[in-house]
């Protein structure tokens, strides 16, 4: 195996729950166009580097690991995104990946319910927000394109994906099955 | 009742836009309703309300659902003339197509017999209606397609409108009703095709073996047959394509819409201890501990090999420090009795305790005495000597003399 290009910078992204996306140049290509060489060089210290279908990478998460209190919060503030959307009538995927999002115009306080769901996780303000935004962009999930301004990039996938775990078990998403389509299987 | 046309036809171009809202009303219409329409609809220079709901139903554009019915229905033909006029399609169901299907396989049958029996007239009434009913399954087919489309500029025109799953059930229901159950009327083993293969054989065998002599109606209706079944292959495909990408982007958001919506049930019943690990998402996290370098491991070493020997630690032992003052009154007090008794009676009690050495203070004298006076073992009573002064370490007494005795 040559050497592989952006080693160090690639597993220091890795090792901290990051994902690679094309946002994360030369890091990126750099695994993309030699994902196999990459994998097989992690894969005797225990990692598993997973290509998500929608062309972005990721260490497998190891199973029992304690879970920092900032996950907890980002699936909540995840979860009353698409629940919103959902009521507004948008198409999720269209809507999260098409719009800037304002940290003070989020929805995510627009309901007493959304509130009271915010507040079981600490997450009592904008200032709460902010810091669940400022970890998602920690996880390269989304970019901050200005002060308060922010965009969702690829990886907030893994969300969607959860999303249609969730409805397939609890018994919402059997057509989805049956028809073949699945959440993404790493 | 005869309507005369002309009245008719005066009555509509004065009232298009009432007609289109009545036209537009799927269900039965109340007689309040109507007149809610008319009012609605009417201009500075129309008739009275009343005179316009008199009119609609004296030339029959409103029929009452039943006889002496306060609720009305458009009939049926005025409502397919505004459509068709408005260009407003109505779907057609697969069971309307096969309903036109049976009644070819019945025209077919019919045709059948008149060229068997070289029955000229009847031969060419069965063509003219299987040409009838095929140019209905075009048209009709031709509607739903409309129908479709409209429906997905509807949508797309309805974005904040209604939710994710609302609009999903809204395709749901146009695939299921319309197209899906399609499939099998057009299918190549399905009834279209063979009702038109059966048609077509017919048509063959007119010109080849009948009396009937009109080839050219024969081969319009050939050209005909061959048209409507490659249009109704051609208009379902493209029913399919309106309408598959909405219904699998709105499958896949309802889906999601449900699992994040299940997601916040849970954690709104659960709590988030109990929700986490079912609902949150992981993500690696590798805590990063250094391997000791050999460098810093052979210095460890090294400084444990090299410790100089250090003396053992002497603890500090500070002095005792004195009773404390409070303590060493309270000895004096409590050995108060024992130093007395020996010198009973004493005739001056507070002469004896100033006179002991070191001489008490006045709080420790007066104690002392009171501790004396009230002691259970001695006896004391104020003599009949004068008062005295009596010096104590820190000022003086002044006071009859006391006798303490044994008791």
């Amino acid at each position: 195996m040559t050497e592989l290009p952006h080693l160090r910078e690639v597993f220091e992204l890795l090792r901290s729950g990051h994902h690679l996306s094309p946002e994360d140049e030369p890091a990126f290509s750099a695994v993309a166009s030699r994902h196999d060489d990459y994998a097989a060089y992690f894969a005797p210290l225990g990692l598993r580097l997973v290509r998500h279908p929608q062309d972005f990478f990721y260490f497998e998460p190891e199973g029992g690991e304690t879970m920092p209190q900032t996950l907890p919060r980002i699936a909540v503030f995840a979860y009353i995104l698409i629940d919103h959307a959902a009521n507004a009538g948008r198409v999720i995927e269209d809507y999260v990946f098409n719009t800037t999002f304002l940290l003070d115009r989020l929805p995510h306080f627009s309901l007493d319910r959304y509130a009271a769901l915010l507040r079981q996780v600490e997450v009592d303000d904008l200032g709460g927000l902010r810091l669940i935004v400022k970890s998602m962009e920690r996880l390269g999930w989304v970019k901050f394109t200005g002060e308060d301004e922010f965009r969702f990039l690829r990886p907030i996938h893994r969300v969607f994906d959860k999303c249609l775990e969730l409805a397939r078990r609890s018994g919402t998403g059997t057509q989805l099955e049956s028809s073949g389509e699945s959440p993404a299987n790493p | 009742m005869r309507i005369p046309p002309q009245t008719f036809f005066h009555f509509c171009a004065a009232h298009v836009p009432l007609l289109r809202a009545l036209a537009e009303v799927p269900a039965e219409l109340s007689e309040a309703e109507v007149r809610r329409h008319i009012r609605a609809a009417a201009g500075p220079e129309d008739e009275l309300p009343e005179t316009t709901w008199r009119r609609l139903n004296e030339l029959q554009i409103l029929v009452p659902v039943e006889p002496g019915s306060d609720f009305y229905f458009v009939a049926d033909p005025v409502r397919r003339v505004v459509a068709y006029l408005f260009d407003e399609a109505q779907p057609t169901t697969p069971e309307i197509i096969r309903g036109y299907l049976q009644s070819l396989d019945a025209l077919d049958r019919r045709l059948a017999r008149a060229i068997e029996g070289d029955d000229l007239t009847t031969v060419r009434l069965a063509l003219e209606e299987i040409q009838q009913t095929l140019r209905r399954i075009a048209a009709d087919l031709d509607e739903t397609h409309r129908c479709i489309l409209a429906e997905v500029a509807r949508y797309k025109a309805e974005r904040q409108a209604v939710s994710v799953r609302e609009k999903f059930r809204r395709i749901v229901h146009w695939m299921e009703r319309y197209v899906d159950p399609m499939v099998d009327i057009l299918r190549p083993d399905g009834p279209l095709r063979a009702a038109f293969i059966e048609t077509d054989r017919l048509l063959r065998r007119a010109r080849e073996n009948g009396l009937f002599n009109d080839l050219p109606a024969l081969d319009r209706n050939s050209r005909l047959l061959r048209w409507v079944e490659r249009h109704a292959l051609r208009v379902f495909r493209q029913c399919r394509l309106e309408l598959q990408p909405l219904y699998e982007s709105l499958r896949r958001a309802s889906f999601m819409a449900a699992g994040a919506a299940a997601a916040l049930d849970r954690l709104a019943r659960d709590g988030p201890d109990r929700w986490a690990p079912e609902h949150v998402l992981q993500v690696c996290a590798l805590r990063w501990q250094h391997v000791p370098s050999d460098a810093a491991l052979d210095r460890a070493l090294r400084n444990v090999a090299e410790h100089p020997p250090e003396p053992a630690p002497v603890l500090a032992f500070p002095d005792e420090d004195p009773a404390p003052a409070a303590y060493q009154r309270r000895l004096w007090l409590e050995g108060l009795p024992e130093a007395v008794g020996p010198v009973l009676p004493v005739d001056d009690l507070l002469g004896w305790l100033v006179g002991r050495n070191p001489r008490p203070n006045t709080a420790d004298t007066l104690a002392g005495f009171s501790h004396l006076v009230f002691h259970p073992v001695f006896r004391a009573r104020f003599t009949e000597a004068p008062v005295a002064r009596y010096p104590t370490a820190d000022g003086e007494l002044e006071a009859p003399p006391v006798r303490l005795s044994a008791s």
